[in-house]
Protein backbone atom coordinates (compact mmCIF):
# COMPACT_ATOMS: atom_id res chain seq x y z
CA UNK A 1 0.00 0.00 0.00
CA UNK A 2 2.56 2.42 0.97
CA UNK A 3 4.25 1.98 -2.67
CA UNK A 4 1.30 3.05 -4.09
CA UNK A 5 0.45 6.18 -5.89
CA UNK A 6 -1.81 9.06 -4.89
CA UNK A 7 -4.37 8.50 -7.60
CA UNK A 8 -3.94 4.52 -6.94
CA UNK A 9 -5.41 5.11 -3.33
CA UNK A 10 -7.85 7.63 -4.46
CA UNK A 11 -9.50 5.24 -6.96
CA UNK A 12 -9.30 2.03 -4.35
CA UNK A 13 -10.90 4.38 -1.99
CA UNK A 14 -13.60 5.74 -4.37
CA UNK A 15 -14.58 2.21 -6.09
CA UNK A 16 -14.88 0.01 -2.86
CA UNK A 17 -15.05 2.40 -0.19
CA UNK A 18 -11.98 1.56 0.78
CA UNK A 19 -10.83 3.05 4.63
CA UNK A 20 -7.84 1.57 4.73
CA UNK A 21 -6.73 2.83 1.26
CA UNK A 22 -7.87 6.63 2.65
CA UNK A 23 -6.09 5.99 5.64
CA UNK A 24 -2.95 5.93 3.63
CA UNK A 25 -3.26 8.96 1.86
CA UNK A 26 -4.51 10.57 5.91
CA UNK A 27 -1.22 9.40 6.49
CA UNK A 28 1.12 10.79 3.97
CA UNK A 29 -0.45 14.04 4.10
CA UNK A 30 -2.03 14.84 7.55
CA UNK A 31 1.46 16.97 8.30
CA UNK A 32 1.01 19.17 4.85
CA UNK A 33 -2.78 19.75 6.02
CA UNK A 34 -2.00 20.69 9.26
CA UNK A 35 0.86 22.48 9.02
CA UNK A 36 -0.99 24.75 6.79
CA UNK A 37 -4.29 24.94 9.39
CA UNK A 38 -2.04 25.86 11.72
CA UNK A 39 -0.33 29.00 9.98
CA UNK A 40 -3.61 29.99 8.95
CA UNK A 41 -5.38 29.77 11.70
CA UNK A 42 -2.58 30.60 14.66
CA UNK A 43 -4.60 27.87 16.76
CA UNK A 44 -3.20 24.05 17.05
CA UNK A 45 -6.09 23.18 19.03
CA UNK A 46 -8.57 24.13 16.24
CA UNK A 47 -6.22 23.47 13.54
CA UNK A 48 -6.03 19.94 14.24
CA UNK A 49 -9.65 19.62 14.84
CA UNK A 50 -10.29 21.54 11.12
CA UNK A 51 -7.91 19.58 9.74
CA UNK A 52 -10.13 16.53 10.49
CA UNK A 53 -13.14 17.93 9.57
CA UNK A 54 -11.16 18.55 6.15
CA UNK A 55 -10.33 14.94 5.94
CA UNK A 56 -14.02 14.13 6.78
CA UNK A 57 -14.81 16.57 4.07
CA UNK A 58 -12.47 15.22 1.48
CA UNK A 59 -13.51 11.36 1.73
CA UNK A 60 -17.08 12.58 0.99
CA UNK A 61 -16.07 14.35 -1.86
CA UNK A 62 -13.60 12.18 -2.84
CA UNK A 63 -14.95 11.18 -6.58
CA UNK A 64 -14.61 14.64 -7.43
CA UNK A 65 -10.88 14.72 -7.52
CA UNK A 66 -10.18 14.27 -11.53
CA UNK A 67 -6.73 13.22 -10.96
CA UNK A 68 -5.34 16.62 -12.51
CA UNK A 69 -3.24 18.33 -10.89
CA UNK A 70 -1.46 17.53 -7.33
CA UNK A 71 -3.86 15.25 -4.75
CA UNK A 72 -2.08 17.86 -1.70
CA UNK A 73 -3.27 20.33 -3.89
CA UNK A 74 -7.04 18.95 -3.98
CA UNK A 75 -6.62 18.35 -0.54
CA UNK A 76 -5.50 21.86 0.52
CA UNK A 77 -8.61 23.54 -1.30
CA UNK A 78 -10.77 21.11 0.97
CA UNK A 79 -9.06 22.36 4.02
CA UNK A 80 -9.04 25.98 3.24
CA UNK A 81 -12.62 25.82 2.03
CA UNK A 82 -12.89 24.41 5.79
CA UNK A 83 -11.04 26.41 7.46
CA UNK A 84 -13.39 29.33 5.58
CA UNK A 85 -16.31 27.98 6.40
CA UNK A 86 -15.27 27.81 10.12
CA UNK A 87 -14.49 31.37 10.39
CA UNK A 88 -17.86 31.92 8.94
CA UNK A 89 -19.53 29.89 11.87
CA UNK A 90 -17.35 30.91 14.30
CA UNK A 91 -18.20 34.94 13.15
CA UNK A 92 -22.07 33.81 13.35
CA UNK A 93 -21.66 32.47 16.76
CA UNK A 94 -20.25 35.53 18.24
CA UNK A 95 -22.46 37.57 16.33
CA UNK A 96 -25.77 35.58 18.53
CA UNK A 97 -23.75 35.86 21.74
CA UNK A 98 -22.73 39.85 20.96
CA UNK A 99 -26.53 40.29 20.56
CA UNK A 100 -27.48 38.00 23.43
CA UNK A 101 -25.68 40.01 25.56
CA UNK A 102 -22.29 37.73 26.26
CA UNK A 103 -18.55 38.43 25.95
CA UNK A 104 -17.02 36.16 22.94
CA UNK A 105 -13.96 34.98 23.66
CA UNK A 106 -13.42 33.95 20.39
CA UNK A 107 -10.58 36.28 19.69
CA UNK A 108 -8.77 35.64 22.81
CA UNK A 109 -9.48 31.96 21.48
CA UNK A 110 -7.48 32.64 17.90
CA UNK A 111 -3.83 32.95 17.05
CA UNK A 112 -2.45 31.03 20.13
CA UNK A 113 0.98 29.25 19.59
CA UNK A 114 2.29 27.34 21.83
CA UNK A 115 4.44 28.11 25.00
CA UNK A 116 3.79 31.63 23.73
CA UNK A 117 6.94 31.73 21.51
CA UNK A 118 6.07 34.26 18.85
CA UNK A 119 8.51 33.29 16.12
CA UNK A 120 9.13 35.96 12.98
CA UNK A 121 6.73 33.54 10.66
CA UNK A 122 3.95 34.38 13.07
CA UNK A 123 4.64 38.15 12.81
CA UNK A 124 5.24 37.79 9.13
CA UNK A 125 1.56 36.16 9.01
CA UNK A 126 0.63 38.33 11.12
CA UNK A 127 0.58 41.45 8.55
CA UNK A 128 -1.20 39.70 5.86
CA UNK A 129 -4.43 39.53 5.48
CA UNK A 130 -6.13 35.80 5.73
CA UNK A 131 -6.24 35.50 1.70
CA UNK A 132 -2.84 36.46 1.60
CA UNK A 133 -1.26 34.29 4.22
CA UNK A 134 -3.34 31.41 2.66
CA UNK A 135 -1.57 31.93 -0.68
CA UNK A 136 1.78 32.87 1.10
CA UNK A 137 1.64 29.26 2.97
CA UNK A 138 0.52 27.60 0.00
CA UNK A 139 2.88 28.50 -2.14
CA UNK A 140 6.40 29.02 0.34
CA UNK A 141 5.62 26.10 2.84
CA UNK A 142 3.26 23.59 0.84
CA UNK A 143 5.19 24.23 -2.40
CA UNK A 144 2.07 24.61 -4.87
CA UNK A 145 2.62 25.98 -8.07
CA UNK A 146 0.47 29.04 -9.11
CA UNK A 147 -1.67 27.00 -10.78
CA UNK A 148 -2.19 24.42 -8.09
CA UNK A 149 -3.00 27.57 -5.82
CA UNK A 150 -5.17 29.11 -8.39
CA UNK A 151 -6.84 25.92 -8.63
CA UNK A 152 -7.53 25.83 -4.86
CA UNK A 153 -8.43 29.09 -4.09
CA UNK A 154 -10.61 29.72 -7.07
CA UNK A 155 -8.20 32.47 -8.88
CA UNK A 156 -7.08 33.10 -11.82
CA UNK A 157 -2.89 32.38 -11.91
CA UNK A 158 -2.61 36.56 -12.80
CA UNK A 159 -4.54 37.22 -9.23
CA UNK A 160 -2.19 34.66 -7.35
CA UNK A 161 0.51 36.23 -8.60
CA UNK A 162 0.04 39.64 -7.57
CA UNK A 163 -1.12 38.36 -4.26
CA UNK A 164 2.01 36.70 -3.44
CA UNK A 165 3.65 39.96 -4.61
CA UNK A 166 1.62 42.18 -1.97
CA UNK A 167 2.41 39.71 0.44
CA UNK A 168 6.15 39.54 -0.21
CA UNK A 169 5.98 43.93 -0.34
CA UNK A 170 4.41 43.86 2.78
CA UNK A 171 6.86 41.59 4.59
CA UNK A 172 10.07 43.30 3.21
CA UNK A 173 8.39 46.89 4.55
CA UNK A 174 7.31 45.57 7.86
CA UNK A 175 10.31 43.88 8.57
CA UNK A 176 13.66 43.42 7.94
CA UNK A 177 13.69 39.14 6.82
CA UNK A 178 17.42 38.62 6.89
CA UNK A 179 17.75 38.43 10.20
CA UNK A 180 15.34 36.00 11.44
CA UNK A 181 14.41 32.92 13.41
CA UNK A 182 12.52 29.64 11.70
CA UNK A 183 8.91 29.23 12.71
CA UNK B 1 5.35 25.99 -24.77
CA UNK B 2 3.82 29.02 -23.09
CA UNK B 3 2.75 26.87 -20.07
CA UNK B 4 6.32 25.59 -20.43
CA UNK B 5 7.88 28.77 -20.08
CA UNK B 6 5.66 29.97 -17.16
CA UNK B 7 6.54 26.51 -15.10
CA UNK B 8 10.20 27.68 -15.87
CA UNK B 9 9.68 31.15 -14.90
CA UNK B 10 7.89 29.77 -11.28
CA UNK B 11 11.07 27.57 -10.44
CA UNK B 12 13.56 30.81 -11.06
CA UNK B 13 13.77 31.47 -7.59
CA UNK B 14 15.50 34.53 -6.38
CA UNK B 15 17.60 34.73 -2.83
CA UNK B 16 14.16 36.23 -1.13
CA UNK B 17 11.97 33.04 -2.42
CA UNK B 18 14.36 31.12 -0.86
CA UNK B 19 14.40 32.91 2.15
CA UNK B 20 10.99 32.96 2.77
CA UNK B 21 10.44 29.50 1.86
CA UNK B 22 13.05 28.53 4.59
CA UNK B 23 11.07 30.78 6.82
CA UNK B 24 7.74 28.86 6.28
CA UNK B 25 9.64 25.68 6.84
CA UNK B 26 8.19 23.53 9.12
CA UNK B 27 9.33 20.09 10.48
CA UNK B 28 7.14 17.47 9.20
CA UNK B 29 4.09 16.70 12.11
CA UNK B 30 4.16 13.36 13.64
CA UNK B 31 1.17 11.36 13.05
CA UNK B 32 0.04 10.84 16.79
CA UNK B 33 -2.67 9.24 16.15
CA UNK B 34 -4.08 11.19 14.16
CA UNK B 35 -4.72 9.15 10.68
CA UNK B 36 -6.35 6.53 13.13
CA UNK B 37 -8.86 8.72 14.51
CA UNK B 38 -9.91 9.93 10.92
CA UNK B 39 -10.15 6.59 10.12
CA UNK B 40 -11.80 5.58 12.64
CA UNK B 41 -14.65 8.16 11.87
CA UNK B 42 -14.91 7.23 7.97
CA UNK B 43 -15.64 3.96 9.74
CA UNK B 44 -18.84 4.91 11.75
CA UNK B 45 -19.93 7.35 9.05
CA UNK B 46 -19.89 3.65 6.64
CA UNK B 47 -21.70 1.62 9.32
CA UNK B 48 -24.05 4.74 9.54
CA UNK B 49 -24.42 4.80 6.32
CA UNK B 50 -25.24 0.83 5.99
CA UNK B 51 -27.78 0.79 8.15
CA UNK B 52 -29.45 4.09 7.54
CA UNK B 53 -31.66 2.20 5.03
CA UNK B 54 -32.77 -0.80 6.18
CA UNK B 55 -33.35 1.07 9.53
CA UNK B 56 -35.54 3.76 7.89
CA UNK B 57 -37.08 0.84 5.70
CA UNK B 58 -38.09 -1.30 9.16
CA UNK B 59 -39.25 1.86 10.82
CA UNK B 60 -41.19 3.19 8.17
CA UNK B 61 -42.30 -0.01 6.98
CA UNK B 62 -44.17 -0.63 10.80
CA UNK B 63 -45.15 2.83 10.89
CA UNK B 64 -46.92 2.43 7.45
CA UNK B 65 -48.08 -1.25 8.19
CA UNK B 66 -51.52 -0.28 9.62
CA UNK B 67 -52.64 2.24 7.14
CA UNK B 68 -51.25 0.60 4.31
CA UNK B 69 -53.41 -2.22 5.21
CA UNK B 70 -56.43 -0.12 5.12
CA UNK B 71 -55.60 0.96 2.27
CA UNK B 72 -55.09 -2.44 0.84
CA UNK B 73 -58.63 -3.52 1.97
CA UNK B 74 -60.30 -0.37 1.13
CA UNK B 75 -58.89 -1.13 -2.94
CA UNK B 76 -60.15 -4.55 -2.33
CA UNK B 77 -63.57 -3.53 -1.64
CA UNK B 78 -63.76 -0.92 -4.51
CA UNK B 79 -62.87 -3.79 -7.43
CA UNK B 80 -66.44 -4.31 -7.88
CA UNK B 81 -66.76 -0.81 -9.38
CA UNK B 82 -64.63 -2.63 -12.39
CA UNK B 83 -67.46 -3.12 -14.90
CA UNK B 84 -68.57 -6.76 -14.27
CA UNK B 85 -68.39 -7.99 -17.99
CA UNK B 86 -64.63 -6.54 -17.90
CA UNK B 87 -63.66 -8.67 -14.73
CA UNK B 88 -65.02 -11.79 -16.47
CA UNK B 89 -63.37 -11.22 -20.05
CA UNK B 90 -60.29 -10.56 -17.84
CA UNK B 91 -60.63 -13.77 -15.57
CA UNK B 92 -61.23 -15.77 -18.46
CA UNK B 93 -57.96 -14.46 -19.83
CA UNK B 94 -56.15 -13.75 -16.47
CA UNK B 95 -56.72 -15.73 -14.26
CA UNK B 96 -57.50 -14.26 -10.72
CA UNK B 97 -57.79 -10.72 -12.06
CA UNK B 98 -58.28 -9.10 -8.66
CA UNK B 99 -55.07 -10.82 -7.37
CA UNK B 100 -53.06 -9.11 -10.37
CA UNK B 101 -54.44 -5.56 -9.93
CA UNK B 102 -54.23 -5.47 -5.93
CA UNK B 103 -50.33 -6.72 -6.68
CA UNK B 104 -50.14 -4.06 -9.27
CA UNK B 105 -51.00 -1.48 -6.90
CA UNK B 106 -48.98 -2.81 -3.79
CA UNK B 107 -46.19 -2.54 -6.35
CA UNK B 108 -46.11 0.64 -7.39
CA UNK B 109 -46.94 1.66 -3.31
CA UNK B 110 -43.83 -0.34 -2.50
CA UNK B 111 -41.48 1.24 -5.13
CA UNK B 112 -43.10 4.71 -4.55
CA UNK B 113 -42.00 4.38 -0.71
CA UNK B 114 -38.71 3.02 -1.10
CA UNK B 115 -38.22 6.04 -3.51
CA UNK B 116 -39.33 8.18 -0.96
CA UNK B 117 -37.32 6.64 1.68
CA UNK B 118 -33.82 6.90 -0.72
CA UNK B 119 -34.74 10.60 -1.17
Amino acid sequence: MSSSTDNDLVARAVSGQDSAAFGELVRRHQSHVRNFLRKLSGDYTLADDLAQDCFMHAWDKLQTYSGRGSFIGWLLKVAYTTFLQSKRKSKRYAEILDSAGHVADQESRSHVAPDDEVTDLDKFLAVLTEEERAIMVMSYACGLSHREIGDATDMPVGTVKSVIFRGKQKIRNSFDIKDHKHG
Amino acid sequence: MTLKIINMAEKIKDAEDRLLESLFESPPLADDGFSARVVSRVNRQLWFRRLTLPVAAVIGGAVAFKPLAGLVMTLANLSFLIPEDIVIAASSSIPQFQTVVLGAILLAVGLLSLRLLEE
